[in-house]
């Protein structure tokens, strides 16, 4: 069972069923059910972009271009299926496309001190540095890799939703996040004890 | 105490996820939200301007389709109800006489032989 994702609080108590309204609503034209929808999925939607290219700001166009993808092709949506991992599966591509067409930044290889796990980041200036730790180490991991932890211990999608989006098997998925995690957890492995 | 999740735990993991989670918050999403239906709102407005030009060309086009439409019945009508040209030879000989032979004239040449 999935956990709910987080969107912001004007739009989380949106159900499954008024998604599937306010889409019908944003196909007739109604603007202000398209911006319920990008209210609700503009956090996860730039989330999985930046996982995928790193760049803040390109995350974000590529977001967007997600994002108004999916309204383009609103009238292609099944309003039985569950509205999140179709969207998602769009601003996926739109995040990865994006990056096939730039050139990649090269990411810098990870600190082997903080890789093996650096000191406690109780302050602000640490939790900064673990961020960008976390960073780094993302931009290592191979894409699908990538977007299926942060779907998964990010997002709180199932395994069978991540799959929806990512286009691939339930267990490949399984098999993504672990290693995934296996590697991020190094970082934190450190922080974690108490 | 230390954290040690299970490596295959079906769970999202509330540490790495909100650790993940802080590193990648790109913050201010209200701008972010602004500018999204800010271009939607563009593009609405380009696909409209061009709905209109197809609109006012479609119109021009169907009144045009009219006119030759209009030309050309009248060039088929004119050219069906006009005079008839020469007749081939075959026509001429098939067609019968269009007056009868002159009494006269056939005695005459029948008595000069």
């Amino acid at each position: 069972m999935a956990v709910d994702p987080q969107p912001p609080a004007s739009v989380a108590r949106i159900t499954p069923q008024d998604e599937a309204a306010l889409v019908a609503r944003a196909v007739a034209g109604d603007r202000a059910a398209f911006g319920l929808l990008v209210e609700r999925y503009a956090g996860v939607a730039r989330r999985v972009a930046r996982a995928v290219l790193g760049d803040p700001d390109d995350a974000d166009d590529a977001a967007q271009d997600g994002l108004l993808s999916a309204l383009v092709k609103l009238e292609q949506y099944d309003p039985r299926r569950p509205f999140g991992p179709w969207l998602l599966r769009i601003v996926a591509n739109a995040a990865t496309d994006r990056r096939r067409r730039r050139k990649v930044r090269q990411a810098e290889p990870l600190d082997p001190a903080l890789a093996a796990g650096g000191p406690r980041p109780d302050t602000v200036a640490e939790r900064r540095e673990l961020s960008e730790q976390l960073r780094r180490a993302l931009a290592e991991l191979p894409e699908r890799r990538r977007i299926a932890v942060v779907l998964f211990d990010v997002e709180g999608y199932a395994h069978a939703e991540i799959a929806h989006i990512l286009g691939i098997p339930e267990g490949t998925v399984r098999s993504e996040v672990f290693h995934a995690r296996r590697r991020l957890r190094v970082l934190l492995g450190d922080w974690k004890e108490q | 105490m230390t954290y040690e999740p299970m490596p295959f735990d079906h769970r999202p993991d509330a540490v790495l996820g909100a650790a993940l989670r802080q590193a990648l918050d790109p913050g201010d999403e209200a701008a972010f939200v602004a500018r999204v239906l800010a271009r939607a709102d563009q593009a609405r407005a380009t696909a409209a301007s061009w709905a209109a030009v197809l609109a006012r060309w479609a119109g021009a086009g169907i009144a045009a389709a009219i006119v030759i439409a209009l030309g050309a019945g009248y060039l088929v009508g004119r050219i069906a109800s006009g005079p008839a040209g020469r007749p081939s030879v075959t026509e001429a000989l098939i067609a019968p006489p269009t007056q009868a032979p002159v009494v006269d004239v056939v005695l005459a040449s029948v008595l000069e032989r």
